[in-house]
């Protein structure tokens, strides 16, 4: 009850002085704001990549195999990164000693891939599209399924096609009015018909799906490829996470065997799995999240202090109204409790505001790049906690030295 | 006995020094005095004297520098800062000079204040803090800041804040020494009713027609008591 005429009184102030109260707590303020919109935006590409963007790149319960480790973690010595610099190209050859290491596989696809390209058709183009050469079934792997149209079939592999299917946003930007089925669009010197369009990713992962062109991978091979025998990856999708560990060691064993590889040596090839990504993503987020709490305390006690030194002078000012309550009956804890709660209402007041800016400040990272946000319930907790903490503790002082005032002075005090 | 039981306030020898620097100024040198409940006292003696110094160590909030003081049957003059302000909130209701309402709040909240550290529920406050109010005739005054009334409303918010706990005693240190004397007379009839209504009330005032009021007078002068009932000294003027 004590506590509530506290912070009462410290809303009435804060009210009476809104411009004045926002620059006392312009400390905590910063410190929650910047608190929370790290946290909001380091925990929504978070579950992002732990629910989407791993899976969706490489697929649950599913590996590569590639030349070279895709994901640079930076945790690799510059001579790993020299060694598998030197690792030899994947070729069909080895795309078969894959698929006969493991024959039960659920789903098996191989691809190979050229970024930064364009396509136009008439006077219409887009830039900065990936083209892939993908074999039967590469689809079903990535899971893309088709808005419009169809996808690729095997006898559009066998005949090597001149066919693709494309993305959403490559679809927008040739067609704005028309459909794009049937249509021949221009890929360098290929003329390729379009047969199909994949339904919007959109979001981060968009970057990949919606500006991607698929075309058979023979194709490719026969009338895009630089070095026709070479394949990006091959890829390899279990049932269970038991099944595609089992699997890769399977593949390991067979490729080794036939690029009799001694025991001791190093593996010439990478088996990329989601672990890989997750791992990297790991790495940046202890680094955000180890950095975080020293920037955050910073603020915070410079706004603890600021908030001291405002409540010195609320005490100051108020010295008569000590004496009052003190004549009126209030012991030394009433007062100390009276000005710590002013002061934990201030702060705590401060850690909301802050909330809401860092909430605000996600969302529009959120509106205005692909990198999702998302307010982690905790992390409201914690604010608030904090608040609180800074409000108790630069309130202590203050309120040590108003509860110690004589009545009969403070009563006399002009 | 019932006698005894009868007296509120009861000091022997009171003796109040304030040491300053090297100086030591005698604000008190050995006050006795009894009152009985109901009583109506009236304080008088010149400037200096000592009177808000008895009014002080009466009202618990200083403790004297030697003698016995005894309220209600209870010896305060070793209780600690706790228990005095205990005291202060049950057994004391003051009224000032200066009103010392807090700016801030309305008429009612300052009113509710001793309840607050009496820790009554807010239900019960708000109750009882209107019928203080209503006592003093401000109910229609009782959303109002101090800002928003005049000085006899004022100092009628601060009678209604000393009576709202119940106190033993009321504690008057010149309470109309800010106001009119319109507004004096009106201050001070309503002290009358509060004493017909039983309640004890210990007043301080330099002027002698405010001691007209009283039951009986007690003159102070340089720190000691010079006259027991200075009514009879001193015929009252009228207003
Ligand atoms: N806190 C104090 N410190 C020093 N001297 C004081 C203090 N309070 C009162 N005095 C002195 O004690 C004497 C009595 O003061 P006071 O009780 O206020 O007189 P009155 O109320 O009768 O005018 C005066 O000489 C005054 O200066
Ligand atoms: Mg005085």
């Amino acid at each position: 009850m004590r506590i509530l005429e506290g912070i009462r009184i410290a809303l009435q102030q804060i009210w009476a002085h809104k411009l004045k109260s926002v620059f006392t707590l312009v400390g905590v303020i910063i410190g929650i704001t910047f608190l929370i919109a790290v946290i909001t935006v380091v925990e929504g590409v978070n579950r992002y990549v732990q629910d989407d963007f791993a899976g969706a790149i490489f697929g649950i319960n599913t590996f590569s195999v590639v030349r070279r480790n895709q994901v640079q973690t930076g945790s690799e010595s510059q001579e790993q990164r020299r060694r598998q610099a030197r690792n030899p190209y994947l070729t069909m050859h080895d795309v078969e000693v894959v698929r006969q290491a493991v024959p039960d596989a659920w789903r098996f696809s191989y691809s190979v891939d050229r970024g930064f390209g364009e396509v136009s058709y008439n006077e219409r183009s887009r830039r900065n599209i990936r083209v892939i050469g993908g074999s039967d079934g590469y689809e079903t792997m990535q899971g893309w399924d088709v808005a419009e149209g169809r996808g690729l079939s095997p006898l559009d592999e066998r005949r090597s096609l001149k066919v693709a299917v494309i993305g959403a946003d490559i679809a927008e930007k040739l067609f704005p009015d028309q459909s794009p089925l049937g249509k021949r669009i221009r890929l360098g010197a290929n003329r390729l018909e379009v047969v199909g369009v994949w339904e919007k990713q959109g979001g981060l992962l968009g970057v990949i799906r919606d500006a991607s062109v698929l075309v058979p991978i023979s194709t490719f091979r026969e009338t895009m490829a630089w070095q026709r025998d070479r394949i990006g990856e091959i890829t390899v999708k279990a049932h269970t996470v038991e099944e595609m560990e089992a699997a890769m060691l399977e593949v390991e064993a067979a490729l080794r065997r036939d690029r009799k590889l001694r025991p001791g040596i190093e593996n010439n090839f990478w088996l990329q799995t989601s672990n890989d990504l997750l791992g990297a993503w790991d790495k940046i987020n202890r680094i955000l999240f180890a950095a975080l709490p020293g920037l955050v305390s910073i603020s915070l006690v410079v706004g603890g202090i600021v908030i001291m030194n405002i409540m010195l002078l609320s005490v100051a000012g108020r010295i008569r109204e000590i004496g009052v309550r003190k004549a009126l009956g209030a012991r030394r804890r009433d007062i100390m409790y009276q000005f710590l709660a002013e002061s934990s209402t201030l702060s705590v007041a401060g850690a909301a505001i802050g909330i809401g800016l860092g909430i605000g400040l996600g969302k529009t990272v959120d509106a205005l790049t692909p990198l999702p946000a998302s307010v982690p319930l905790w992390s409201i907790v914690v604010s608030l906690v904090l608040g609180l903490v800074v409000g108790v503790g630069s309130g202590i002082y203050p309120a040590y030295r108003a509860a110690r005032q004589d009545p009969i002075v403070a009563l006399r005090y002009e | 006995m019932s006698v005894a039981d009868d007296i509120v306030i009861h000091t022997r020898d009171l003796k109040k020094h304030y040491v300053m620097g090297t100086e030591t100024v005698r604000a008190l040198r050995g006050v006795d005095v009894d009152i009985r409940r109901n009583e109506y006292i009236a304080i008088m003696g010149p400037s200096g004297s000592g009177k808000s110094t008895l009014m002080n160590l009466i009202g618990c909030l200083d403790t004297p520098t030697s003698g016995e003081y005894i309220l209600n049957g209870q010896p305060v003059q070793d209780l600690d800062d706790d228990d005095l302000a205990r005291i202060r909130n049950r057994e004391i209701g003051f009224v000032f000079q200066t009103f010392n309402l807090l700016p801030r709040a309305s008429a009612l909240h300052n009113v509710e204040l001793p309840l607050i550290y009496a820790g009554v529920s807010s239900r019960e406050r708000m109750q009882r803090a209107r019928k203080a109010l209503e006592q003093v005739d401000l109910a229609d005054r009782m959303d109002h800041k101090p800002n928003e009334l005049s000085g006899g409303q004022r100092q009628r918010v601060a009678i209604a804040r000393a009576l709202v706990n119940q106190p033993s005693i009321i504690l008057a240190d010149e309470p109309t020494g800010n106001l009119d004397s319109v507004t004096s007379e009106e201050i001070m009839s309503v002290f009358d009713g509060l004493h017909r209504a039983g309640q004890t009330i210990i007043m301080v005032t330099h002027e002698p027609h405010i001691t007209a009021h009283a039951e009986r007078v007690i003159t102070l002068r340089d720190g000691e008591i010079e006259s027991h009932d200075a009514r009879v000294l001193i015929p009252a003027t009228g207003a």
